[in-house]
């Protein structure tokens, strides 16, 4: 063979991936460049380990440390702690040490498990073998010795050690297949072809001996001897090979430049509503502690002027304390109070609330209604940050295709030259019935027909990627429902299979693909034998359709099938050549390499002869419209974002009711922004719906009421980006704001055509509207996976179309459906659960630290403090740390069943309502009143007297101890009250805990501690228990604390009830919510199968204006005739029916 | 088939009451119609108690007497005006004369009170070393920095007990004397030094250092007296089990007051004939006067107080009882108001 072939190689072009193709030669084998071409200039490459570890040994502890330290709340509690260490502070270091060390210790050792676990699957990664060439021989060595150049042997089921360019393989027509299951999910086989000039290099030897360059880069020079290739020539990193004994591929990306390597980077952190509240109220509390530092120094140096105060006779200072600098005396005593104060914002807070997280996230895993038996698979959750947020939706985006509906797809029907066709169905194997009886299977057609069905069948049969799998070795095969052949079909789209399969019906069996030759049976058992050209393409085309397949494909679009249309194009040899030429020098282009492809699809897609038109059914996921009604109730706006053209989605969101009846729908579409102006048509819009909104009378906030007007929105891809264009003059905002404005009076918004680009950037317009409402984005594959990376909340359908949407997702799901209790009932939960935790932490810490700050003020501001270090130490870590961190797991305040019974309740926790500016005010007034009642409480009760019965003095540890056991028993009681749902679990912590700080404190102060340097505590809680009025004063107080929260508690409860509130006073006869709510339920078929309810409905209700509406959008041209010209096909894309796809069949 | 089956075993979900949330419990609501009975007898309850406190409290007698010696205000104005500004000040006495109308019922405790005095700053609460206290020998022979400036004395020696609390141990002492008949004798009254600081202090807490030769005195050899003190520590009494870091006005001392007012016990009045009570007639109460408060601004007070299971007189217990119980009435009174109108309203609501 000729070795010294130049290649070039030239990559396509992806969005998003210019990091990834830098320019580099690269000589196959490492041979020297033949003399005379350019100079050699070695470069240097990784080699192929890879590393997805983030630390090693070494730098494990300086790194982590520093990453952990970066977080503004480390920072500050390590700053607190040096602070402690360097000056002479009223709390020892321990206080805020040992918390500081074991939140960092812990956090240390899960993300050092974690590395270790990436170094292991690192190592088992780079050490497996690989095979590769050496001067015509076979070596093994191991995977992370191999350089870019080096040539590798790969065999069947062994995955590519890097990216490769595929050389040649043992098949004769040089391809090979691949799955790439573990990059992305997908399980279907694709065919990737060896490149042109090498595919005969079948030996080592060969191999060996083969002289080659590849060029890379968008600089690449363009030499015209340099032979082009293209993603079909490239396997990835990752992929696996199958079906193909072995290949030779030359590598050309190893170890971290590997495209699989590039997509480890991480997705962008998401931060939920409540992180941000939180640290908002952080904020307000730092401002607090400041200022109650600063107050207190300023207050100390106005009482100190006085120098009897300052050092009085029996309280002399040292000489080295009276000569120090009275500023740096004033700045150490800041810093001194900002350390009294410090616990106000509390290490254990983040602690508790990163476990709350974790582990609540366990019960959306455990959940058993969101199990799904079909599949065995269940909810997973990927991050667990986000649980609250889910409680929070105000939009939902969802795709339609895998996501509404099943993607399952069933052929109904065929359509051709006027004759319907019915595949029989399986089960009972017999005709069904048509339900308007335009035509029946015709039995006699014209032997001219005959000839046009059987191609018509032909090319269904054998136009598709289709493979046929013996065994079930892939997940999701679909079975022939053919009981004599066993063979699957198996393909990356669901419409090619339920297509060969209806075929497989109506009598043509496609076989195999064997040697070139694609193998079918056709109605009289005989095997017919085609020439397998490999000259695929999809693609989505206009054109105008006679009368009455036109009137069928719109019926079926209404009706909700995906419909196709295919045509046929007879060539002869000659041109069939032409093309191909075309076709590749397309296809090799360096630049504008998908135009030209275009431009060469148009030339040969003209003069096709239209043969018929097939629709195929893809049912609504079981439950879809009961959902989508209750999380409208929920107040949450569902958007329907899919490609698919407007008539079937427009029918898919009638059969999910996200419209309904009386919905009135708008249009936005390009048809419409043809005849007027863009500009025109968003006036006219938002006039109507502001003329609407204008009259809205309050009591139809609900939405619910039957006689409400409420509007939905139609937008297609095209209009969208028109509004999202930024205009000449600049002001592009003004059709956006104009956009969103009727946005928000619809209850539903239907966009259709939308590139998977643009589902994100509507996730982005809505999420960065002024409001900025929470959004969520669900959907089932590799398009969605964009918007669910914007939305705020990204959830994956585990679905059909692969796994990527579930595994770039913060949740995934295994059925719409789920949905309905994932917000509803689990977000509900969690949003409560944690807002309760953020306001009670906030809470409990004031009740702690402002009763010091009181004491300052009758202890000279001297940062005495109140209570025992060993209190201070342990009041958030164990004194009141589980009692919350278990309600915040368990708490239910109103059953999961009513929560799902009716989702209206989902509207009390909307908007953030529980960490609103006002409910924190109140947890914190609240926390300033308890304060001081605990405080004056013990103030008076020790002032100027003696409450034992033998007239000995109590001294200040006992007065600090009566506050501290006031305050346990008060916040713990608070979360008492707070408490709905009262486990076994809430009883063990609750009472738990109270008992814990009694025995422990009957402990700390029976012993005499020999690690102590001080003995401070010596019985002074058993001398406190021993006093009558002590007890009766912890009573009192802890009533007074109480008494407040209760009365609120009550009378809110009674006037001015919530939904919630009222619903649990009327928990003992439940409502029946859902019968009067649903009017429309009874008129709705319980399925969506055969008959299509919603069509029918549709157009028997009176709504003319919205059908004269959808008239005017279907195509209006002229009937043509067969023979059409370049004229007919239109080279916009949105005209009559964009969604049908032209199939060629040469 | 079986491999499915194996997986979805593995991947289903434990199926227990705690992994699907729906553990049994108690559901508790704070509706008006728990509240209700609650607040009426939580105020019941707690005006009864308040009342019982209340009287109680008031059937505690206090006597008390402002003996700083502000000029004009008794013969104890001398002392104070021959202590004015020297240090030590000298010794001096003085005495408060009373007389009781009618029977002051016991059993009596005789308090003395200081204000202005900050015995919670944390500089002086610190100024202390327990372990010295303890009666640790190495602690006695270096006391830890916390106690400085009064650590070690000039020559250098260590101080026992060191620190600023001890430095400034209250110093005044009191005698009683009691005339039964008008013109008569003064007898003075029995007054018990002992049970005055907690048992647990004087018994575990403080404890002297082991005795040198049998000797306190020797014990404490090496050490200097706090610079304050005329006297060293095992010199505090002559009774070898009150004296030394046991001495229980040393231990009541030591601990230290919550705020800058406080009294300290000084002597219970409970032996012969004044078990009962100090009966009616005319009192001395001789005053050995040198401790100064007039510095910082300070008083000094002699108290004499009853005792009840309570305690002392203090009617704020009492009259917060009373208050909260009162408060609890009224608010269950609006809040029954506000239920039957709002129930009302709610029947038309639910028509």
């Amino acid at each position: 063979p000729d070795c010294s072939r130049l290649i070039l190689l030239s990559f396509p072009q992806c969005a998003g991936e210019e990091n990834w193709v830098d320019s580099r030669t690269i000589y196959v084998g490492h041979r020297e460049p033949p003399p005379g071409a350019e100079a050699y200039i070695p470069q240097r490459y990784p080699d192929n380990r890879i590393v997805s570890s983030k630390y090693t040994f070494w730098n494990f502890i300086p790194k982590n440390l520093f990453e952990q330290f970066r977080r503004v709340a480390n920072f500050y509690f390590l700053i607190i702690f040096l602070v402690q260490l360097i000056i002479d502070t009223p709390t020892s270091p321990v206080t805020s040490g040992l918390p500081l060390f074991f939140v960092i210790t812990v956090t240390a050792i899960k993300q050092g498990y974690e590395d270790w676990l990436r170094h292991k699957a690192d190592n088992a990664m780079n050490q497996c073998p690989v095979h590769f060439i050496q001067h015509g021989k076979l070596v093994r060595k191991q995977s992370r010795k191999l350089r870019v150049g080096d040539i590798v042997m790969v065999k069947e089921d062994e995955t590519f050690p890097c990216d490769l360019i595929f050389l040649s393989s043992n098949r004769g027509d040089g391809t090979c297949h691949v799955t790439t299951a573990s990059l992305d999910g997908e399980s279907s086989h694709k065919t990737h072809y060896a490149v042109q000039d090498t595919k005969g290099f079948h030996t080592e030897e060969d191999i060996g001996g083969l002289h080659a360059t590849i060029e890379s880069g968008a600089s690449g020079s363009l030499e015209t001897d340099f032979m082009p290739l293209g993603s079909e020539n490239l396997l990835l990193r990752g992929a696996t090979l199958k079906n193909t004994e072995k290949i030779f591929g030359v590598a050309i990306y190893t170890g971290m430049e590997t495209k699989m390597a590039l997509n480890y980077q991480s997705k962008s952190q998401k931060r939920s509503a409540v992180e941000k509240s939180m640290n908002a109220f952080l904020i307000v509390y730092l401002c607090i502690l400041i200022s109650k530092a600063l107050i207190n120094t300023v207050l100390k140096y106005v009482w100190q002027s006085e120098p009897f105060r300052d050092e009085p006779w029996y309280n002399q200072k040292t000489e080295s304390e009276r000569q120090r600098n009275l500023f740096l005396r004033a700045f150490t005593d800041f810093l001194a109070f900002m350390v009294l104060f410090n616990y106000i914002i509390p290490v254990s807070m983040y602690v508790t609330v990163e476990m709350q997280k974790f582990l609540g996230s366990y019960f959306i895993t455990w959940d058993e209604d969101m199990f799904d038996e079909e599949t065995g698979e269940g909810p997973l959750v990927n991050t667990s940050d986000l649980n609250e947020e889910l409680g929070q939706v105000e939009y939902i985006f969802t795709d339609k295709t895998g996501t509404l509906t099943e993607n399952n797809m069933e052929f109904k029907e065929c359509c051709i030259e006027g004759h319907v066709y019915v595949p029989h169905v399986i089960c009972n194997g017999q005709v069904l019935p048509e339900s308007s009886g335009i035509d029946m299977i015709d039995s006699s057609p014209s032997v001219n027909g005959r000839e046009r069905e059987e191609l018509f069948f032909r090319a269904l049969c054998l136009c598709h990627t289709v493979q046929v799998k013996d065994n079930d070795s892939v997940d999701g095969p679909r079975k022939s429902p053919d009981g004599g052949t066993s063979c699957v079909y198996i393909s990356s789209s669901p419409d090619e299979v339920a297509l060969v399969e209806g075929v497989q019906r109506l009598g043509f069996t496609y076989l195999r693909l064997k040697d070139s030759y694609m193998e079918l049976l056709n109605r009289e058992n005989h095997v017919e034998r085609y020439v397998h050209l490999a000259l695929r393409w999809k693609r989505q085309v206009l054109c105008v359709l006679p009368q009455f397949i036109r009137a069928r494909v719109e019926r079926n679009a209404v009706e909700g099938l995906r419909t196709l249309c295919v045509a046929y194009k007879r060539l002869i040899q000659e041109e069939y050549e032409g093309i191909c030429k075309l076709l590749q020098a397309a296809k090799v282009a360096l630049q504008d390499r998908e135009k030209k492809l275009a431009e060469a699809y148009e030339q040969i897609e003209k003069d096709l002869i239209l043969l018929g038109a097939t629709a195929v059914e893809d049912r609504l996921q079981e439950k879809a419209a009961d959902t989508i009604e209750a999380l409208q109730k929920a107040g949450i706006k569902v958007w329907v974002l899919t490609g698919d053209k407007m008539e079937t989605a427009a029918a898919t969101c009638y059969a999910c009711k996200l419209f309904r009846r009386n919905t009135q729908l708008l249009e936005l579409t390009t048809k419409r922004i043809e005849e007027q102006s863009l500009h025109d048509v968003l006036f006219e819009l938002s006039k109507t719906v502001l003329r609407h909104s204008g009259s809205l009378t309050r009591d139809n906030f609900s939405g619910l009421s039957a006689d409400m007007q409420d509007y939905g929105l139609i937008i297609d891809g095209a209009a969208l980006s028109l509004i999202m264009k930024p205009r000449e003059d600049g002001s592009s905002s003004n059709y956006r704001e104009l956009f969103l404005e009727i946005c928000r009076s619809c209850s539903a918004v239907l966009c259709c055509r939308m590139a998977p680009l643009q589902k994100a950037q509507i996730v982005k317009l809505i999420k960065f509207s002024k409001e900025h409402p929470i959004t969520l984005a669900v959907g089932d594959g590799a398009n969605d996976v964009s918007m669910i990376l914007e939305a705020h909340v990204g959830i994956g359908v585990i679905g059909k179309e692969g796994r990527q949407a579930a595994r770039n997702s913060d949740y995934a799901i295994p059925k719409f459906k789920h949905l309905k209790k994932m917000l509803l009932v689990h977000g509900h939960f969690y949003y409560i659960r944690i807002s309760e935790l953020v306001q009670y932490f906030f809470y409990k810490n004031v009740c702690f630290i402002f009763p010091q700050f009181l004491y300052q003020f009758f202890c000279g501001f001297s940062q005495q403090t109140l209570y025992d270090t060993a209190y201070l130490t342990l009041y958030n870590i164990s004194f009141t740390s589980l009692p919350i961190l278990l309600y915040s797991l368990m708490e239910q305040h109103i059953g999961i069943d009513v929560l799902k019974r009716d989702p209206t309740l989902y509207r009390d926790v909307a908007k953030n309502a529980l960490l609103r500016w006002r409910v924190f005010i109140y947890w914190t007034l609240l926390g300033l009143f308890d304060a001081l009642v605990f405080f004056f409480g013990a103030y008076f009760m020790f002032e100027n007297t003696t409450v034992t019965s033998n007239g000995q003095i109590f001294g200040n540890w006992t007065f600090g101890t009566l506050v501290f056991t006031v305050m346990v028993f008060t916040v713990t009681l608070k979360l008492a009250l707070d408490t709905h749902y009262w486990t076994w679990i809430n009883h063990f912590v609750i009472w738990g805990s109270l008992l814990f700080y009694v025995v422990f404190s009957l402990l700390w102060g029976g012993v005499i501690w020999p690690f102590l340097n001080y003995q401070r505590m010596y019985y002074v809680f058993i001398q406190m228990l021993s006093s009558g009025p002590a007890w009766l004063a912890i009573v009192l107080l802890v009533t007074i604390s109480l008494l407040p929260d209760v009365l609120k508690k009550v009378l809110c409860r009674q006037l001015w009830p919530t939904a919630t509130e009222r619903v649990q006073n009327g928990c003992a006869q439940p409502r029946d919510r859902d019968s009067e709510f649903t009017p429309l339920a009874s008129l709705q078929s319980p399925g969506y199968q055969s008959t299509c309810p919603s069509a029918a409905w549709y157009s028997s209700r009176s709504q003319q204006v919205t059908l004269a509406a959808w008239k005017g959008k279907v195509s209006v041209e002229p009937p043509p005739a067969l023979s059409g010209s370049r004229h007919h096909c239109s080279s916009s894309p949105s005209h009559s029916c964009p969604g049908s796809r032209v199939q060629l069949l040469v | 088939m079986t491999w499915s089956a194996t997986a979805r075993g593995a991947h289903q979900p434990d199926n227990t009451a705690f992994t699907q949330q729906r553990l049994p419990a108690w559901q508790p609501l704070l509706s008006a119609s728990i509240a209700l009975p609650l607040f009426f007898c939580a105020g019941l309850a707690f005006i009864g108690l308040g009342l019982g406190l209340y009287y109680s409290s008031n059937g505690i007698k206090e006597l008390e007497y402002d003996y700083t010696g502000d000029s004009g205000t008794g013969n104890c104005s001398v002392c104070a005006a021959a202590g004015q500004g020297r240090a030590p000040p000298p010794p001096c006495s003085c005495a408060w004369y009373f007389s009781l109308p009618e029977l002051f019922q016991g059993p009596v405790y005789l308090y003395y009170e200081l204000t202005n005095f900050y015995q919670n700053n944390r500089r002086y609460s610190v100024s202390r070393d327990d372990a010295q206290l303890s009666g640790l020998p190495s602690a006695l022979r270096h006391p830890v920095n916390e106690c400085a400036p009064y650590q070690f004395s000039a020559a250098g020696l260590p101080i026992a007990p060191c620190g600023a609390i001890a430095n400034s141990l209250f110093n005044d002492s009191f005698s009683l004397w009691h005339q039964r008949l008008p013109g008569g004798l003064y007898v003075e009254v029995p007054l018990d030094r002992s049970g005055i600081a907690w048992w647990t202090d004087y018994h575990v807490k403080f404890r002297n250092p082991p005795l040198v030769n049998g000797s306190l005195a020797l014990a404490f050899q090496g050490t200097a007296p706090p610079p304050n003190w005329r006297r060293p520590v095992y010199e505090l009494s002559p009774d070898p089990n009150n004296t030394g870091f046991i001495n229980q006005d040393f231990v009541v001392w030591m601990r230290t007051a919550a705020l800058p007012t406080f009294r300290k016990l000084y002597a219970r009045i409970r032996q012969g004939n004044y078990s009962a009570g100090l009966p009616r007639g005319a009192y001395r109460v001789n005053i050995t006067y040198n401790y100064p408060v007039r510095a910082f601004g300070g008083h000094k007070l002699l108290i004499f107080s009853s005792i009840s299971w309570m305690g002392g007189k203090n009617p704020f217990l009492g009259i917060a009882y009373l208050v909260v119980g009162s408060l609890c009435i009224l608010t269950g009174f609006v809040m029954l108001i506000v239920y039957i109108r709002y129930q009302d309203q709610d029947d038309d609501y639910e028509e």
